[in-house]
Formats: C-alpha cells, structure tokens, sequence
C-alpha cells in the first residue's frame, strides 16, 4: 500500500514548521473580545443547562403526570451540561488558552472542573505527558490508558482477549478511569510503590470524588426528599453520558486507522518542525462543522488542538483551513473524517488488537540525513536525494 | 466628601457557613447573583462606576462603590483596578483621593498611550464594573498626627496626598503642611477649587501650585523641582516631614534635594518599567512566594536561569506548551524567547520556559 505521507528533508521539516508558527502568530495577534465572549458564552451554556436539567428533573420527580418526558429532559439537559463543561469550558480553560483574559475564574492553574478527575492530575498527565510525548510509547499514558492494546506496537497479553468487554465497561466508567490514571495502580501491583505512597497520591483525589459524589449523589437527590430516586438516576445517567462522549471523542483523536505511534528516541533533540510533524501523525479530526466543534469543545479540530494547546479553542475552525493547505503542500494526510468513519476505525483497531498482531511499517518521519561526506556536502546530497 | 478609617472587621464566620462554603463553587454562585447584582460575588472584590466628573483638562475623578469584600484602605494607600478592554483585564494601580464607607474616589489622568487611563477618562460609563485588589502602600499618616509636614506632588501624584490632606483636613489640620504641587499649566491641576478653599480655611496649611509651562500670575514660569530652593518656599524645611509622590524622575531628584535635610522624607514613584535594549547583562528576579531574589542572565529562558541556581520551579514540556510552568508576573517586563515580543502588563501569566528577563521581575514563586 502506497504510504499517504511523503518523508520530509530537514529543509522541509524547517519550513514546515515555520509556516506552522507563522499561523500561530497570526492567530495570536487577533485573540481579544470575540474570544472573551466565546468562552463565557460557553461557561452561560454550562449554567443555564445545568440549572434548567436539574429543574426539569426535580418537576418530573414531583409531578407523576411528566416523570418520564421530564427526567429524560432533564438528563439530557444535565449531560449536555456536563459536556460543554468538561469540553468546552474546562479541558480549554486548563489548557490556559484563555489564560491572557486575566479573568480569576477562567484561569489554568486555579480552574477545577465538574468530574471526578482533579484538574491538577490533569495538568501532569494530560497537558504535560499527553501533549508533549504525544503517542510515544512509553511516554504517553493515554496510549490505551495502560489497559487497551490499541496498536500492534503494544505487547500482546492473553488479557487483551478479553479487552472488546473492557473497553465498553472503561467507557461507561471513563471519568473515573482518568480520575486515577495518574495514580499508576500498575506500580503499586508490581510493588514498585507502597500503600503509603499510593495512600498519600489518592488523598486529593479521594477528596475529589467524594465531593462529586456528595453533590450529584446525595445533595441533589436529597432536595428531592422522598421523590430523590429519579434525581439520582438522572444524575447517574447524566454522568455515564458525559463518560461515553468525552471517551468517544478522545479515543477518536489519536486511535483511528491512520493514527501513528512512535518509539521513545524520537524525542531526543527533536526539532519544532519535527514535533509538529509528530503531532500531525498521531492526530485525528472529526468532521462535521460548527455542532460537533461545540459539543466536542472543538477537539473535533484534534490536529490543530496538538499543533497549538495553548490557543483558544474558538480560533481552530479557522486555522484549519490554513493548516490543511500547507498539510497539503508538504505531502501530508490531513487524518480527517465522520464521527462515525473515525470511531468504527478506533472500534475496529480494539478488537482486532485484542488479538495478536504485528505492526506494518511505518512511512519514516524524514529522510535518513545522508551520511556526510567529506567535502561537507551533507546538506545538499540530501536535498538531491 | 471625608476621609474615613478602615473598615469594620468582619465577624468571624461561623461553622455552619464554612461548612456550606466548602460545598458552593464561587465561580456558580458569582454567576447566578452577579445577574441580580453585578457586585453580589461570593468572594471577589469589586466596584462599580456610580458617578464621574472632570477633575482636570486631562483628568476625570471616578467614584466606585465597592462590595463588601473589598477591605478597606487608609489614605495614601492604593489599590489595583482590573479593566476589562478586548477581552483582556489590564490591572493597574491607583491612588484613591477619597474614602467614604463603602465608595473610594479615584482620580486617573489619561497617559500617552495607555489604553487603561484612556479608556477610563473617555469610555468608562456609569454602572461598570471593575475588579479590585487588596489595598496596599506604607505612606499613610501616622495615628497620632502632629509636627511640620512638606507634601510635594508631581501630576496625579497629588491623589495619594490629597487623601491624606483631606484626612487632616476632617481632624481640624492638626499640623503646620505646606503643598508644592507640579503641574504643566493650570488646566491639568486637580482639585483646584478644593485646594485653595482649604488653603483659605487652615490657617497651617499652605499651597504653592508650581505652573511650569504656564505664567502664574507672577510673570514667570515656575521651575521644576530639582532648581526649585524649597527652604526659601518652605520656612522650617530641616523639621518638616516630607512626603513625595510622582513620576520616578521626579521623586528621584526629589530624594536627592532632601534625604538628610529633613525630618523624614518618604516617597511614592510611578512610571512604567522602561524595557532595557537587547538581551545582554543580568536582571533581579525576586521570587515573592520563597522570598528570594536571584540575579539572572537576561538572554535565557527564566526556568533554566533559575535551575542553575537550585531553584526548581514545577515544569513540563519546557517549550512552552503544556503551561505546567506558568506563573504570575506581578511586575517587570519579559521577553518572549520564541516570538521576542515583550510584554510588561501587570499580573500577567508568564510560561518562565520560553520567558527571559528583559527587567528586573517579581514572580509568584
């Protein structure tokens, strides 16, 4: 099969880069009010859903008549809510794209979101391991989250047989998957840490769920005084809705049939155009215009989010089209397609690595640097080559 | 309008609400009743434009009504005002002329070029609203007021000292005070009326408005402050304590004309950090949180410059990316290792990985 990507030069590779820069700085220049108005137009989203999925859920607690019409308004309501603010409002805001505003509730390092995973833990294994050693394994947690043979670079174990049930029960549990993901159980198990230890790492996040837990669990339901179970069940169904979107999403991002993983020394000494070229490869889109960009928080835009974490979310519509175009003019398969083509690839990729596999080669990221010669030509055999 | 003493102390919150304080995001509860009242927030400071009036040619005076969260402050002091302008809140600092319960008076003269100053003497409208800082500054009067007192101002240097005029004002002018005050002509002079209604009123307290581009009256320019022979202006000058405040020039050469020569002398200077050129040599960098201050070469990322020197500030990707290094710049300018653009706005986010000194800082770790 003919590869979809060309190797690049390390001329190209720095040009590539550079032109990626240029669009950055573009971008930068023009943040101001449209973007301030994006991101509190999404907090209000949050909100008023928010407030009116609870309402709905308490009037179909209390009026028999509505019980079902309200309650499912209202989950949906509640779900939605979650949604935007898990997607749109807080990975965004963590990520510290709106973190020029000035604004004390809209900024990275203070910002803790509705879901059980700490915003803290979040910073290290998501906007630290994930987005730096973006699907090098060894290095990037999120490659099947330490649970999911998603690549047949992975090591195949008889557990993975089993691994088709366990990606449907991680999906509906997902929030508390990324909850203790940086807790690495692994290394309690294999006694490379103590219970101390462990003890000590669980303890905010503990606190954590335990508050979640209370709010959505206890509190709410407990308004509803006799009448608390549809509340509860509301709630519950709510958060297993935000649970199977967001993993939906994610996995869609970096688990699609084209999606790329790397060995560890490509990081040593890499260049910017070199990382971007490796953001690129392991990335994927979802199509699908202005509704899925909302309701995903714009991780629909998964290449521009890597090429460019710390921009606001709102910008990467329209930088796509700029970031394509030049994809486009260095060889580069722009990894795009429907919510549904994307996630039957990542759907596939779990069940047939649930088996054993091995990898097919891999297009190489540049061409080989042609061994210098004497005469210090190094430079231009390489671009004849 | 009087000056007042500081607040009320709050009344300790009791268990019941610290428990139920816990349990409310500020960010829901901020949303929800700032729509019924945009200063009702849980916990944030803020104030609101009830009132303004032109103070000078070039100033306007702006009274704000805080909520309660807002501390309190003595006069002299000063506060940070956050202003909203493109999406982006630029926070500076300003001296209130006036405390009065729950409203302080502030007088902003527009600065070339700075947005912040511009906006608020032509743009800023009845009813917005601003975030408030804690109230902060040492040159206040002292308890028990008493002795000779020199206040010297440059521009809108006069608003700290005004507040503090008005103060001993309200206490019956209990000292002997003399004001020189520096402006360019006539029509820049703040509180014009007000000052010379209280130079006719006290007996001890004495004006002399310093024109220095326009005729005073007297036939001649008046000269700035460094040819200015203030004993032959200010009788007693060697038992008087002195309190300065303007631009840094000002307040600079004011230091030199007097340190020694008086009772006291304290000032207050504001200008803008000038951005040195080029990358060479060394800044300060002080480190508000461990109380260090290191000195760094200015042409290296500031995470490396701090490593070097044992400080391990929490990092990342280490290009500027993952924002795990972020922090607050309170003061100074950065330079931005990738793009070179500097940026000097106050309390701004700073990614120390791909952030130089360009100025001696102060940074939030």
């Amino acid at each position: 099969m003919a590869h979809k990507n060309r190797p690049l030069s390390q001329d190209e590779l720095q040009r590539f880069g550079d032109e990626l820069d240029a669009v950055r700085a573009r971008t930068v220049a023009q943040l101001g009010a449209p973007d301030a108005r994006y991101i509190r137009r999404a907090v209000s989203a949050v909100r008023w859903t928010g407030a009116l999925g609870r309402i709905a859920l308490f009037v179909g607690a209390f009026v028999p008549m509505l019980l079902w019409p309200a309650c499912i308004a209202g989950t949906l309501l509640l779900a939605l809510s979650k949604i935007l603010e898990n997607m749109t409002v807080g990975h965004n805001v963590i990520h510290g794209q709106y973190d020029w505003m000035g604004d004390p509730q809209l900024h990275s390092r203070t910002y803790e979101w509705d879901i059980v995973a700490t915003s803290e833990n979040w910073r290290k294994t998501h906007n630290f391991r994930h987005h730096t050693y973006t699907n090098v394994r060894g290095l990037d947690d999120d490659i099947g989250y330490g649970l999911l043979r998603i690549f047949p670079e992975q090591k195949w174990k008889p557990f993975n047989l089993l691994q088709p049930p366990i990606a449907v029960v991680f999906c509906l549990l997902f929030e508390w998957g990324v909850a203790i993901q940086d807790l690495r159980l692994g290394r309690w198990f294999a006694g490379k840490m103590t219970f101390k230890q462990l003890r000590a790492q669980f303890s905010p996040v503990g606190r954590k769920m335990g508050r979640q837990v209370l709010k959505d669990y206890v509190i709410f339901p407990a308004l509803a005084g006799p009448f608390f179970l549809p509340v509860l069940l509301g709630n519950l169904v709510a958060n297993v809705l935000r649970s199977i979107w967001t993993y939906v999403v994610i996995f869609c991002g970096h688990f699609t049939a084209d999606a790329e993983t790397f060995p560890k020394d490509v990081v040593r000494n890499e260049s910017r155009g070199h990382w971007y070229l490796r953001q690129l490869r392991g990335s994927s889109n979802i199509s699908g215009g202005a509704a899925i960009d909302v309701l995903t928080g714009d991780l629909s835009h998964q290449i521009e989010h890597h090429f460019f974490p710390d921009i606001p979310a709102n910008r990467y519509a329209d930088m796509a089209v700029d970031v394509r175009e030049i994809c486009k003019r260095y060889g580069q398969h722009y990894n795009t397609g429907s919510l549904f083509r994307q996630f039957g690839q990542v759907a596939w990729r779990i069940v047939r690595h649930s088996f054993p596999s091995r990898p097919r080669r891999q297009a190489a990221l540049t061409r080989k640097p042609a061994p210098s010669l004497e005469l210090g030509t190094g430079e231009a055999v390489q671009q004849a080559g | 309008m009087t000056a007042v003493l500081p607040r009320r102390s709050r009344v300790p919150l009791s268990q019941a609400f610290r428990a139920a304080r816990d349990l409310i995001d500020p960010a829901v509860f901020d949303f929800w009743a700032t729509r019924v009242n945009p200063l009702w927030t849980w916990e944030r400071p803020m104030a609101r434009l009830r009132e303004r009036r032109q103070a000078s040619a070039d100033a306007v005076t702006l009274v704000l009504q805080t909520n309660r969260h807002f501390t309190g402050l003595r006069p002299g002091q000063h506060v940070n005002l956050g202003v909203e302008l493109d999406g982006a809140r630029l926070s500076r600092s300003y001296s209130p002329s006036a405390v009065d319960g729950d409203r302080i008076e502030i007088t902003v003269r527009e600065v070339d070029g700075g947005r912040v100053s511009r906006h608020l003497c032509r743009d800023a409208r009845v009813g917005e609203v601003f975030d408030l800082g804690a109230a902060f500054g040492g040159m206040t009067l002292p308890p028990a007021v008493q002795g000779r007192w020199l206040f010297l101002a440059a521009g809108s240097g006069i608003t700290p000292l005004m507040a503090m005029l008005r103060q001993l004002d309200a206490a019956g002018m209990p000292v002997e005070l003399d004001l020189v005050y520096w402006a360019r002509t006539r029509a820049e002079v703040c509180f014009s009326d007000e000052l010379q209604a209280l130079a006719a009123k006290h007996a001890g307290f004495n004006l002399h408005l310093a024109l220095t581009r326009e005729d005073d009256g007297r036939g001649a320019f008046a000269q700035r402050i460094g040819e200015t022979d203030l004993a032959t202006l200010v009788p007693h000058l060697e038992h008087r304590q002195v309190y300065a405040c303007g631009p840094h020039g000002f307040v600079e050469v004011a230091r030199q004309a007097l340190q020694g020569r008086v009772a006291r002398f304290d000032a207050e200077a504001f200008s803008p950090p000038q951005a040195l050129p080029g990358e060479t040599g060394t800044a300060q960098v002080r480190l508000s949180r461990s109380g260090r201050t290191l000195t760094v070469p200015r042409n290296v990322p500031l995470l490396q410059a701090l490593e070097a020197q044992g400080v391990r500030p929490a990092s990342g990707c280490r290009m500027g990316l993952c924002n795990t290094c972020a922090c607050t710049r309170s003061s100074g300018i950065t330079r931005n290792t990738q793009t070179n653009a500097r940026s000097a706005e106050p309390d701004a986010t700073v990614r120390i990985c791909i952030s130089a000194a360009a100025t001696d800082l102060t940074l939030d770790l």
